[in-house]
């Protein structure tokens, strides 16, 4: 394609009244090697990513770079040069991980079913046992010119040494091994360790009577025998020294009477994980209140946040205020400072004992201070107020942004019928202000549904609740009560129930977003008529 | 035209960022970013930085560094995911067993929790280690992963510390081989307790002496902390798990709910009944030390963690063994830690040789208690242990390690619930008990 006849195509299809295209052989160039640049990595990335087994982002990956090469190319496209960047982010940081946590939550990924089928069953086939009977031996390896090996065997309970070669019958042997024999040569001690690998990986003697080095103890060699056969028509693991046949059920190999065997290994299992969510008792029962303190603490930290954020914002845009750049600024400190520094400090503020602000309370009050770790009530209390004042910060910023843009027009007008100033809050600022920074609203609703870390950190969702069938405190929220059930099971981290739960708890914010988007678009047709 | 080629610019930038960010966070794609690798080839140590592989010039989180040791004349490399105190020890190891055999040992250097989450990443991506160090409490849960292999001590079993060698005993095999056995004593401030106590319920006549005397605390414990608890447990009979008759945790057999622990928490609320401790002060982890480093406080559970701050504070303190109760002696958890053998490693038997004959040593073991000072897995090493030490490892005598199947992690949280409503006072030792051996049967069934 050369310059022309893309100025020819791209003037054609861009939007009438945009920016007129640069068409220059240097932007030409520059695009092209840029394109030739992210190309050669993503293929790179692509390839190593094939050879690590994950295709699933390999695939993506192929998919958005293909993508950005289209766009790139086809001047038709070029509007949507705009946005791609955005949308790669997209694919790649918000659908892909979203479609990947819906895979793992019908699969029984987690501990004990870390491994791929073929792993497990290498590992089982890897096991030997030695039949009880059996002689152990000393050995002495040797080595030719050739690279084939030898061992000189010593029966541990005493007897006649001999040799014996891979495939070879053995031969009898007496007194000590000498350091040359039959061409062989014998591999010094500490030259041993290297040659343990390939030493290790042989059968020496006949093919069903043969000796193998211990895989286990350092100069031991006997007739070890394979332990698990896999048998791939009838897809079953037998062990041979006890005859049970084990099959694979939901990843994990099962003898006839219901005998497991460790590791499973990671399968797809239906909708296994969500029948759980509804079956198990450890979640069902306290689910409800969970649920409740869940959209109450959410919707509370947005309302508290937002009140006192306006009422600061509305009192530093008065210009007669005094120190307000000053003032402004102090008060964004909190917003600075990550949560997972400030609420420890203040969990130590409001120690019982030795906080400051309990010790304050208890001097006012003449010795009594808010159970703000043991009560139920004064616990949540006081991870709001730790909630407004880390949320705060956020909401006077941009309620602060947002009210330089109120038109003043219809100040004068209320001025003029007679308005009082709460009238005017009421009845103009609140309405406009929340077509504004209703969406931030919403976005903010939903942050703290999954609150972890503010919640974790203050109490680990406690104090308790009396009488539940599993440990659940009085603050936790879904996302905590549900992290210790997935995180804290019977056998370890269940990473497949725990993605179950991320997918239901990522649909009931939807369904709840949703009512809220309705409710602003309301708000807007109202605004529309101030 | 100047938008033209800023889009383009921010497009590359944006574009190689996002690749190279999530090329980075896939986990199996490179070793985790903080490691730091360090070949030890003496002879060869230039040759690991010729950059002669193209690709590592562009990521470095993909450090060729194991790729680099195989392309020299090692005959075999062994890695090893060690932390921050135990690789300098193994180091010169590595020059050692290069010059004895020709293999060449290839130290990873991790933080030590971050070792066993990279291990169930790396591991079946065939990038895992030979060798590992890790916690005796991680094997039931690896092994149940089928990420370890077995390991053998040979003739070596004696020289160890009995109790360090059961606790790497999973389903009657073993899985580790131990260099450092921790637990809990008894610190005592001999200002305010010119004797250590025999029974808790000495403990609580001498809290109450000590009180009466105008210190704050006698004996202080943390309100939600089984861990600190559990040494009281025991010595009124309560346990966590049973055993089966090979002598392995036996998971059905819950015994939170035992009439020992009943009993156990019986004491514990006596001492809050009876004004000893505040029902109402939340006392944690750094409040438990602060009080007993500013004399507060007089008597704590204690481990040798805390001895640093204690020495640097300069506050009075003796290491005694635990008072003992009507079942007996307390017996706190042990905590083991030991070198551990990938099942994914291809020469098991190499690791197996180096751990029996180049750490199993009384050199590297005096030097391993000399770098982190804990008394030692290593018999011979914990002769030169210090007064405060010795009183620690005989403490831990005949104790059992913290259980290391993986049902043990449906057991903290409701465990520590009922200790924190016993304190609470808000329900009977014996509803606490209860309720808390239903939540974990019921979790541990759950899968």
């Amino acid at each position: 394609m050369t310059a022309t006849a893309q100025k020819g195509s791209g003037g054609a299809s861009a939007p009438p009244g945009a920016n007129n295209q640069p068409n220059s052989i240097t932007g030409w160039i520059i695009r092209i090697a840029a394109l030739a640049i992210i190309d050669a990595f993503a293929i790179w990335l692509v390839y190593m990513m094939i050879g690590d087994g994950i295709w699933q982002l390999a695939t993506v990956l192929a998919i958005v770079t293909i993508g950005i090469n289209i766009i790139f190319l086809r001047p038709q496209l070029y509007p949507l040069r705009w946005v791609s960047p955005g949308l790669a982010l997209m694919v790649i940081f918000v659908a892909y991980p979203i479609l990947f946590t819906i895979y793992i939550s019908f699969t029984n990924y987690g501990d004990g079913h870390l491994l791929t089928k073929q792993q497990t069953i290498e590992q089982f086939e890897s096991q030997v046992f030695l039949p009880a009977d059996a002689e152990t031996y000393n050995y002495t390896a040797f080595k030719n010119a050739d690279g084939d090996f030898m061992l000189w065997l010593t029966p541990r309970g005493g007897g006649q040494p001999f040799t014996v070669t891979p495939g070879g019958e053995p031969v009898m042997r007496e007194g000590e091994p000498p350091a040359e024999l039959d061409g062989f040569t014998q591999i010094p001690q500490n030259r041993l360790l290297v040659e343990l690998t390939a030493l290790s990986a042989l059968r020496f003697g006949a093919e069903d009577d043969s000796f193998q080095v211990s895989q286990q103890q350092f100069g031991v060699a006997a007739k070890y025998e394979q332990l698990f056969v896999y048998d791939p028509a009838a897809d079953t693991l037998t062990n041979r020294q006890s005859g049970v046949v084990y099959r694979p059920v939901a990843g994990t190999w099962t003898a006839e009477d219901g005998a497991t065997m460790q590791p499973g290994f990671m399968v797809t299992i239906g909708t296994y994980n969500y029948a759980r969510l509804f079956t198990d008792p450890a979640l069902r029962e306290p689910f409800v209140m969970v649920f409740i303190w869940t959209v109450l603490f959410a919707a509370l930290s947005v309302f508290i946040t937002f009140a006192l954020g306006t009422l600061l914002a509305i009192v530093f845009d008065v210009p007669e205020m005094p120190f307000r750049r000053l003032l402004r600024s102090l008060l964004l400190i909190p917003y600075a400072i990550p949560a997972f520094v400030s609420v420890p400090v203040w969990v130590g503020l409001l120690n019982p004992e030795f906080g400051v602000v309990s010790q304050a309370i208890k001097a006012l009050t003449g010795g009594w201070a808010p159970g703000w770790f043991a009560d139920p009530l004064w616990a949540k209390v006081g991870i709001l107020l730790i909630q407004l004042w880390l949320g705060m910060p956020y909401m006077f910023i941009i309620v602060t942004g947002a009210l330089q843009s109120l038109p003043t027009d219809v100040y004068e007008a209320a001025d003029l019928d007679g308005a009082n100033p709460w009238h005017k809050f009421y009845s103009i600022t609140l309405p406009l202000l929340l077509i504004t920074v209703g969406p931030l609203l919403v976005a903010s609703f939903a942050f703290n549904f999954n609150n972890f870390t503010v919640i974790q950190l203050y109490n680990n969702g406690g104090p308790p609740m009396i009488g539940t069938a599993s440990p659940v405190g009085h603050t936790d929220i879904l996302a905590t009560y549900t992290y210790r059930i997935a995180f804290a099971s019977g056998r370890g981290a269940d990473q497949g129930y725990a993605a179950a739960i991320t997918v239901i708890i990522f649909l009931i914010l939807v369904v709840i977003t949703f009512f809220q988007f309705r409710y602003t678009n309301m708000l807007e047709e109202r605004g529309e008529n101030v | 035209m100047r938008n033209k080629r800023l889009l383009l610019l921010s497009v590359l930038v944006i574009g190689a960022l996002a690749l190279a960010a999530c090329g980075g966070g896939q986990p199996t794609a490179a070793p985790a970013a903080p490691a730091v690798e360090a070949t030890v080839a003496p002879t060869e140590a230039p040759a690991a930085e010729t950059p002669t592989e193209a690709p590592a010039a562009e990521a470095p989180t993909e450090a060729p560094a194991a790729e680099a040791a195989a392309s020299t004349d090692c005959a075999a490399t062994l890695t090893i995911w060690a932390d921050e105190q135990r690789a300098p020890v193994l180091l010169p190891l590595g020059d050692k067993l290069k010059a004895d055999t020709g293999v060449c040992l290839n130290l990873v250097q991790k933080q030590f929790g971050q070792i066993r989450d990279d291990l169930k990443v790396a591991g079946p991506a065939g990038e895992g280690p030979d060798i590992l160090i890790g916690a005796h409490d991680w094997i039931g849960e690896l092994v149940n992963s089928g990420l370890l292999a077995e390991v053998s001590l040979g003739d070596l079993t004696d020289s160890f510390v009995p109790e360090g060698v059961a606790a790497c005993n999973y389903d009657s095999k073993l899985y580790c081989m131990p260099y450092a056995v921790e637990n809990v004593a008894f610190y005592i401030n001999p200002d305010l307790v010119p004797e250590a106590p025999a029974t808790w319920d000495d403990v609580k006549t001498l809290s109450q002496e000590i009180k009466a005397g105008g210190a704050k605390y006698g004996y202080l414990i943390q309100e939600n902390d089984p861990y600190h608890f559990y040494p009281i447990q025991t010595a009124f009979g309560g346990y966590v798990f049973g055993k089966d008759e090979n002598g392995n945790w036996n998971p059905t057999d819950v015994g939170i709910g035992s009439q020992g622990t009943i009993d156990a928490f019986t004491w514990l609320d006596g001492m809050y009944a009876d004004g000893l401790l505040d029902r109402a002060a939340g006392i944690n982890y750094d409040l438990m030390s602060a009080a007993f480093q500013n004399g507060d406080a007089a008597m704590i559970i204690g481990g040798p963690w805390m001895l640093d701050g204690f020495r640097s504070a300069g506050v009075p303190y003796k290491v005694v063994p635990l008072p003992a109760g009507p079942a007996g002696q307390s017996k706190p958890f042990l905590g083991v830690q030991g070198f551990m053998i990938s099942a994914f490693s291809k020469q098991p038997l190499v690791a197996q040789t180096f751990l029996q004959q180049y750490v199993a040593t009384d050199e590297t073991m005096a030097a391993f208690l000399e770098a982190n000072p804990r008394p030692s897995a290593w018999v011979a090493a914990n002769a030169n242990l210090d007064d405060d030490l010795k009183a620690f490892s005989e403490s831990g005598v005949g104790s059992d390690a913290m259980p290391n199947i993986p049902q043990m992690s449906a057991v903290w949280s409701s465990w520590g619930t009922a200790m924190q409503l016993v304190s609470q006072g808000k329900q009977t030792p014996a509803e606490a008990a209860a309720e808390a051996q239903k939540q974990i049967e019921t979790a541990i069934a759950g899968n």
